[in-house]
């Protein structure tokens, strides 16, 4: 059973991996498995035709009662054996219809696969599985009716097919939830079983809604059902097959399936009935004014669903076998047609009913099935077509409900008949009666042999089923209708003459209607180019105007909710964080605490006042002195660094100082390439409102966080210190750690990882700083030389006897002297940091910025080249050797079986005396130190460098513009 | 004391908060020093104020509670550091940025 | 105590980056062979150590025991030093990142990595911010791998230069500085209340904080919560996304396609570890939240996918509605929904790491890499060498191009889109199902929830289809274009794991389950990490 699913994917692949050149393998691989399949289904029939369901479960997702579940009952059964029946047929068809130059392997494994998708939907016994199935028909009929891609009409086709019923398919997913949650259970038994349950439920309207907007879009009713026509643009074989026995029935399977749970409602009548009613008219009012013979046939089969839907709706056991009945028979009829067409537009090289005339001389034999089929689809008696057409009629003059549309029904249903009667006679008379057509793309003569087949094979079938309908159809239908009705099961008769009944009398009255209505209307439905009434709402127009008119508003609505500046983003940021800190207090209240504080010291307030002042005057003037807003912010790091040491955290202070000294270097360094700015220069729009506006609320927002941060520090500093972790740390410093300076013990031993992440993060900038200077593009203007080094320059032009250069030469001699003498004495001091670290104030860190801030002193003395010309400045290695350092370090303590980071210090009794000579973790901070000379160095030269790259516009001159700078 | 130092920090915070809602470059660098400086002493502050009790234990057992909370300043000298990277790599983004895209705006178009 | 050597295993995931790159330092600009080779080693070897991690979990927790372990670095005892812990979530996420590592790296080989200097070195740091994210249990040590990870993403970011990319490299460094400085703010607080930065030593001593201290620990957990949603790019914080993303190097865009979830994660792991519990204050803090912000970025998202020019954008869009999804499905916050999600978070990840690999490819035609965008150089040393041999042809270049795009570019779609047959389907249904299922009847969050659930699939098929259509469909005088087969293979990996994750659903679904009740239930996480003794002196406290 499960290789009844499974062959037709198998051979989807196989098809694909095909030479686009193999038409004859590829159609005969899907032929064989098309056959193969009937074949195995023929073997279960009499399985099935107990009465029972045969089931076949693999585990899939027990989490969610979910298991992949194959059922086979007698509905299953019928649907399945069209589908791969009428597959076969296809694929023979499909073989003589497509042309040489199409990539044939790739249609029919998509054939395949699609065929594979609707068996499973068909034979799946859960409703998820459905659902998954149904989506994968909706993505395959995509492929199919879009393989000629090469036209316009086919892609969009495609396309809008795809996404009506996709969408389809998620209203269905959701509608199967909501009864998965009904039912506890996605178990179609247990559904089926559960149908009190469903129709009590507070869920069951919107569940039912769901479902049906997914069974709607699928078989293409009212008013989804423009994608239909515009599917036509795929090759015939694919209508021949998704309009006739799959795609469309999915929707009808669907609602036939789940008949028994949900029909019998007020809402499902109303809702299904009349949307069948709707349907049914405008496909067949719609049908008698195509001039193309497939749209014609797509608007038939249009109104043919809706007939179905309609039955459905009404609720009745008779008039759902009625619904079955109908369904197996259109599939056969439809399918000839379509086929009767593709062979007509292939050998004529046309479809406008305006041009074709007199065929039948041309070819009799085609002419002649396409007679009988359209016969059966006009519901001529001794044709399937008839049968379930009386019974629908027979349903239409019952009283279901006592509602207007139970009144109206004969009427309705009469003159629907009557219009497809018309059409039908229509296409027939036009296309193959009458003078011999003149001026066709190609001389029209008969079919091949092989591509009449199948259609002769269907139209036997519905003469078959129409002349004995008992003894061919009459069971399987019973088997059908039994699975669905069950007890419920009414009797029915297929006998094609039950006397002189109203439902003939009808019937006899749609086909004078019709056959009068042609005679008279025949040359007049010529002149329409659109259909009358309904030209307004032309689907696939209004449907792509809906879709721009989604696009241009999304468009608009992002414009609206988002952006693409910084400050906008920035202003966001801040304000949802104050909001996010405020919030609590609001629903807490905020009080300081109780701690005693610690008493004010004049010397401190006078400090942070000028930090203050620093501040404020830095975010005054970085706009247009950044010299001064530089300084003045050096001036609050110094407060807060001065302040460090007045709360007795030397480690910060020492830190924080140097770290200043770096990052003014570096900003200095960067000054140089920023544009020059003066009041002046600004455009006189900025002194307009909205721009002071912004700047009030920056001022708002700015005050409001720092306020914030403020009474957030002081409510936290005025509270007494929880019994925190620092304890441990205390104590266990010196006999744990073996170092006296707390902090650097934290550093280097108890949280070293962090250190180990932090000196990581800065090799990563330093690695980006010099791959993104790499690629360094200097402001046009900034690429000359600074001025003073053109000043000096231009005085050694003027005075004779000096070289070019000369003046930069000798340019800050004394202090290169004293650099030069202080350098030495620096590389001491970083050492002396580095190794006291663990005891005293000092560090990795603190010593690796000290070392950089020496080479930085040669650099400005001896400019960049003179420097590098002396010592190898490698400070790439130097990071990746402090790194390795690091981790080689810390994996040390693997070897003794410890984790990662273990110091060595800590069990130096346990080990084998004299082991590690020094605490591993000083070992540990020397990584720390390298990295940070190397990242450092590395940030700062390659920014140095870019003053003395030459430009290759201009001649190579030195310039050592930090020498200018500082 | 404390209520200095919270001054201290808001002030910090507000004029770095200024200037990183300003539509120039060097503003907004400027201006993140500054929150950071704020940021440190922040968390610095989050282990209440000592004064004159550096935490260096001598070999010989110093009380444990007579010393400032080592944590926060461990936490601290990290975030200098970090702060330090992103401010060079900031510097050298909005150089690049002004180089590539002729201004030193942040949106790289002049004129808000 | 002393530990077997495989114990050790669970730091090489941030140990073996670290020291592969340090290596790389020590190498010379120019020996690229070697260092591809030894990066492409790193990241297979990072594979196998999250695969035998990830089994750990597995076969430990399965048969009851504890899944998670704890990793004492320096050892020492948990609440002081910091801790690694491997447990159900981590161990899923460094497999996830691990596989996304070595698909994008080896795309990258084929020409990417040359569009700039020390690509390799970049790339495994990022890897190692990233296990380390996954991996810590200490809230200071989660900032130092957060900040390890940006540096790294903004030298990735702006590998290749270029005035796009660095312009939107100014936008997300800055941004990114004030989340790490809210981040700092978050974490300062959070120690300064409860004296401690442990997770699970916070898990514990929360539950105990009293009277108005609770506004202050509350306030800066916010705080911190805020720099997490920045990161997982929730409305109106995340416009920075889509525009980062798109303007990244492909092979990087797709390594980001796990760098939103971070957040996600860090949320998932602090906030349901100190909050999950259903005790007073703490029980469901902040959900709402997350619900209503999760439903916006969706929304958002979706508007972004309608509105979207370029294939880039709507992938960057579709991060942004993956990002919702999961923040909303956290913010509906019960057990069943939080197996979903998880399997979401996984499904989603690879489907957009394939689609950043293949929508490069795709466009490659019409538009030139931009690779191409650097100008011509300034200066004589310059770095020039990214194209010139980035154009020569590295594997074979495959014939059937068109169909094989095609193909991937589908199934990615489908896999967004949330329509079978790939795994996109069951996550969507899980979610959907999970919610569904909550309470007695379902709440209008619920419905908004699953409206925008399909509403954001449909927009996803809009979008895709009429990109696809454009650019695969519609025939041109494009020439064709140049596929190679390193290109073509990472893509084809995702969609195929993508593919086994639908097909094994169950066991998946059975580990998501487990994932999901384990990030409820605290104390077996606590247990993992913490002494038992400091546990009961704990509770023995209030």
């Amino acid at each position: 059973m499960w290789a009844i699913l499974l062959l037709p994917f198998a051979g989807s692949l196989a098809a694909a991996l095909l030479p686009t050149t193999s038409r004859n393998a590829a159609a005969l691989l899907a032929g064989a498995i098309a056959l193969l399949c009937v074949g195995s289904l023929a073997m279960l029939y009499p399985a099935v035709a107990g009465g029972d369901a045969i089931r076949s479960e693999l585990e899939w997702m027990p989490a969610f009662g979910l298991d992949l579940l194959i059922r086979l009952d007698g509905l299953t059964w019928v649907f399945a054996f069209l589908v791969l029946a009428i597959g076969f047929l296809v694929v023979l068809y499909a073989r003589y219809y497509m042309a040489t130059e199409d990539p044939v392997p790739r249609f029919f494994s998509f054939l395949l696969a699609f065929m594979g998708s609707m068996l499973g939907l068909v034979l799946s016994g859960n409703l998820i599985q459905l659902v998954f199935f149904w989506e994968l028909t909706s993505l395959f009929s995509f492929l199919l009716i879009g393989y000629w891609h090469h036209n316009e009409s086919a892609r969009s086709g495609a396309r809008i097919a795809l996404l009506v019923t996709a969408a389809g398919g998620m209203c269905l997913l959701v509608g199967v939830l909501l009864i998965g949650r009904i039912v506890g259970s996605y178990d179609l038994d247990a559904v089926l079983a559960a149908a009190d349950r469903i129709k009590g439920s507070a869920l069951y309207l919107p569940a039912l809604i769901f479902i049906l907007i997914g069974a709607f879009t699928k078989s293409a009713q009212f008013p989804f059902h423009f994608w239909l026509p515009h599917a036509m643009g795929a090759p015939t074989p694919v209508s021949a097959y998704l309009h006739s026995a799959t795609m469309v029935k999915a929707g009808i399977f669907v609602l036939i399936r789940l008949w028994p749970v949900l029909a019998g409602t007020d809402a499902w009548y109303l809702i299904v009935t009349t949307t069948g009613l709707a349907t049914l008219l405008v496909g067949a009012w719609a049908a008698i004014f195509q001039q193309d013979l497939k749209g014609l046939l797509a608007y038939s089969t249009i109104s043919h669903l809706g007939l179905i839907t309609l039955l459905l709706g009404l609720g009745s056991p008779l008039a759902a076998v009625a619904a079955i009945f109908h369904t197996l028979n259109h599939a056969t009829f439809k399918a000839s047609l379509f086929m009767a067409v593709g062979i007509v537009d292939h050998e004529t090289g046309t479809r406008d009913l305006r041009r074709l005339s007199g065929l039948y001389r041309f070819m009799p034999f085609t002419a002649t099935l396409a007679m009988v089929a359209a016969a059966a689809m006009a519901g001529v008696p001794l044709l399937n077509g008839f049968l379930s057409k009386e019974m629908f009629l027979a349903e239409a003059l019952e009283n279901h409900r006592g509602t207007i549309i139970d009144e109206a029904l004969p009427f309705i249903a009469t003159t629907a008949l009557a219009l497809s009667v018309l059409y039908s006679v229509r296409f027939i008379h036009q296309g193959f009666f009458g003078p011999a057509p003149t001026g066709l793309p190609r001389e029209p003569h008969e079919a091949p042999f092989w591509m009449r087949l199948p259609v002769e094979v269907l139209v036997l079938a519905c003469l078959v089923v129409g002349i004995m309908p008992s003894v061919t159809i009459g069971p399987f239908l019973h088997m059908a209708v039994e699975s669905v009705l069950g007890d419920a099961t009414p009797r029915y008769s297929l006998a094609i003459w039950h006397g002189f009944t109203r439902p003939l009398a009808l019937s006899v009255a749609a086909l004078i209607f019709g056959g009068v209505g042609y005679a008279i209307f025949r040359d007049r439905l010529n002149a329409f180019t659109a259909v009358p009434l309904m030209g307004r709402l032309k689907g696939r127009r209004s449907f792509e105007v809906v879709l721009a008119l989604i696009v241009s508003g999304a468009r608009r609505l992002l414009a609206l909710t988002g952006t693409g500046k910084l400050q906008p983003q920035l202003r966001l940021l801040v304000i949802i964080a104050c909001l996010a800190g405020l919030l609590p207090f609001l629903r807490y209240g905020y009080e300081p605490g109780d701690r005693p504080g610690v008493l004010v010291d004049p010397g401190f307030a006078l400090i942070w006042l000028v930090g203050c002042l620093c501040a404020i005057g830095a975010a005054w003037q970085a706009k247009f002195h950044r010299y001064a807003a530089l300084i003045l912010m050096a001036g609050a790091g110094l407060a807060s660094c001065v302040s460090f040491v007045w709360l007795s955290a030397p480690d910060l202070a020492l830190t924080q100082l140097l770290v200043e000294g770096v990052t003014t270097v570096l900003l200095l360094l960067g000054l140089r390439w920023l544009p020059q700015r003066h009041p002046e220069m600004l455009p006189r729009t900025r002194r307009l409102s909205p721009y002071r506006l912004r700047r009030g609320f920056d001022l708002g927002i700015a005050i409001a966080a720092g306020a914030g941060i403020a009474l957030l520090s002081y409510a936290v500093m005025t509270r007494p210190l929880p019994n925190s972790i620092a304890g441990f740390f205390l104590e266990n410093a010196y006999p744990g750690g073996g170092g006296k300076n707390v902090v650097n013990v934290i550093l280097v031993d108890f949280r070293a990882f962090d250190t180990l992440g932090e000196i990581t993060v800065l090799a990563t900038v330093g690695l980006t700083v010099f791959s993104l200077l790499r690629r360094f593009r200097p402001a046009v203007e900034s690429v000359r030389a600074p001025e003073q080094q053109r000043v000096q320059n231009a005085f050694d032009d003027r005075s004779e006897g000096r070289e070019v250069g000369d003046t930069r030469a000798d340019y800050l001699a004394i202090p290169r002297i004293i650099m030069q003498w202080l350098s030495p004495v620096i590389l001491v001091f970083a050492v002396y940091l580095l190794v006291r670290g663990h005891d005293l104030p000092g560090g990795g860190f603190a010593a690796g910025v000290t070392m950089t801030l020496a080479l930085l002193l040669q650099y400005m003395a001896f400019g960049t080249r003179g420097v590098e010309a002396r010592l190898r400045v490698r400070p790439m290695s130097w990071v990746g050797l402090g790194l390795l350092i690091a981790v080689a370090t810390g994996a040390g303590a693997w070897l003794f079986g410890y984790p990662f980071l273990t110091s060595a210090f800590g069990y130096a009794d346990i080990l084998v005396i004299g082991k590690v000579p020094l605490a591993s973790a000083l070992l540990f901070d020397v990584g720390v130190f390298l990295v940070v000379i190397g990242a450092t160095a590395l940030i700062l030269t390659v920014l140095a460098h870019q003053s003395i790259r030459t430009p290759l516009t201009r001649p190579r001159s030195d310039a050592e513009p930090e020498a200018g700078e500082l | 004391m404390e209520a200095v130092l919270a001054i201290a920090i808001g002030v910090l915070t507000a004029s770095g908060v200024w200037l990183i809602l300003r539509p120039r470059t060097f503003q907004v660098i400027i201006g993140l020093s500054l929150v950071s400086y704020a940021v440190n002493l922040f968390i610095y502050a989050m282990g209440r104020l000592r004064v004159d009790a550096p935490a260096l234990t001598g070999a010989e057992q110093a009380g444990a509670a007579s010393l400032s909370d080592p944590v926060p300043q461990a936490l601290v000298l990290t975030a200098i550091v970090i702060s330090f990277a992103m401010t060079a790599l900031m510097l050298v983004v909005l150089l690049a940025a002004r180089g590539l895209t002729g201004t030193d705006h942040v949106d790289g178009e002049d004129g808000e | 105590m002393k530990l077997a050597l495989a114990d050790h295993l669970i730091v090489a995931p941030v140990l073996l980056p670290l020291a592969a790159s340090a290596l790389m330092l020590l190498f010379d600009e120019r020996q690229r062979k070697a260092k591809s080779f030894v990066s492409l080693l790193t990241v297979l070897a990072l594979l196998a150590v999250a695969l035998i991690l990830f089994q750990r979990v597995v076969s430990a927790g399965f048969d009851g025991g504890p899944a998670a372990s704890a990793y004492h670095l320096g050892n020492w005892p948990a609440p002081f030093g910091i801790v690694l812990v491997v447990d159900w979530l981590s161990g899923l996420m460094l497999l996830v990142t691990s596989i996304l590592a070595v698909t994008s790296l080896v795309y990258s080989l084929s020409r990417w990595e040359r569009a700039g200097p020390r690509f390799h070195a970049l790339f495994l740091l990022q890897l190692m911010g990233l296990n380390g994210a996954f991996l810590t249990g200490d809230i200071f040590n989660l900032f130092v791998f957060f900040e390890v990870l940006l540096a790294a993403s903004y030298g990735l970011l702006l590998h290749g230069s270029g005035p796009a990319r660095v312009k939107a490299g100014l936008h997300y460094v800055s941004i990114n500085i004030m989340t790490s400085l809210l981040f700092l703010i978050g974490a300062g607080m959070i120690y300064g209340v409860t004296g401690t930065l442990n997770m699970a030593d916070l898990a514990l001593r929360i539950p105990l904080v009293q009277g108005a201290d609770l506004a202050l620990l509350q306030s800066g957990i916010a705080v911190l919560g805020v720099a997490f949603l920045v990161k997982a790019g929730m409305w109106p914080l995340g416009f920075w996304l889509p525009a980062t993303y798109a303007a990244a190097v492909p092979p990087v865009a797709a390594l980001f396609a796990i760098l939103s979830k971070v957040g996600i994660y860090a949320l998932m792991r602090v906030y349901l570890l100190l909050f999950g519990g259903k005790v007073g204050w703490t029980a469901n803090f902040g959900e709402e939240w997350l619900l209503y912000g999760g439903l916006a970025t969706m929304a958002f998202g979706t508007i972004g996918l309608l509105a979207a020019r370029t294939l880039s954008r709507l992938a960057g869009y579709s991060v942004i509605v993956s990002s919702g999804t999961l923040l909303a499905s956290l913010g509906v916050g019960q057990g069943a929904v939080l197996a979903g999600a998880l399997f979401y978070l996984v499904s989603s990840t690879l489907g957009l790491s394939a689609f950043y690999l293949l929508l490069e490819l795709i466009e490659r035609r019409d538009t030139d890499p931009g690779v191409r965008a650097v100008v011509e150089p300034v200066f004589e040393d310059e770095d020039t060498d990214a194209l010139e041999e980035g154009e020569s042809e590295v594997g074979v270049v495959i014939p059937v191009t068109i169909a094989i795009l095609g193909g991937g570019f589908l199934f990615c779609a489908l896999l967004l889109a949330g329509m079978p047959p790939l795994s996109g389907f069951v996550a969507k249904f899980a979610i959907m199902h999970g919610v569904m299922g909550l309470g007695r009847d379902i709440s209008a969050a619920a419905w908004t929830l699953v409206a925008l659930l399909i509403i954001s699939g449909l927009a996803t098929i809009v979008a895709t289809s009429r990109a696809g259509i454009d650019l695969i469909w519609t025939p041109s005088d494009r020439p064709q274009p140049v596929l190679r087969l390193w290109e073509a293979i990472p893509v084809g990996l995702l969609l195929l794991i993508c593919l086994g994750l639908m097909i094994f659903a169950g066991p998946v679904m059975r580990y998501m389950e487990r994932t999901g009740r384990s990030l409820q239930d605290r104390d077996g996480y606590i247990h993992a990490v913490l002494p038992a003794e400091s546990m009961a002196h704990r509770e023995s406290q209030p």
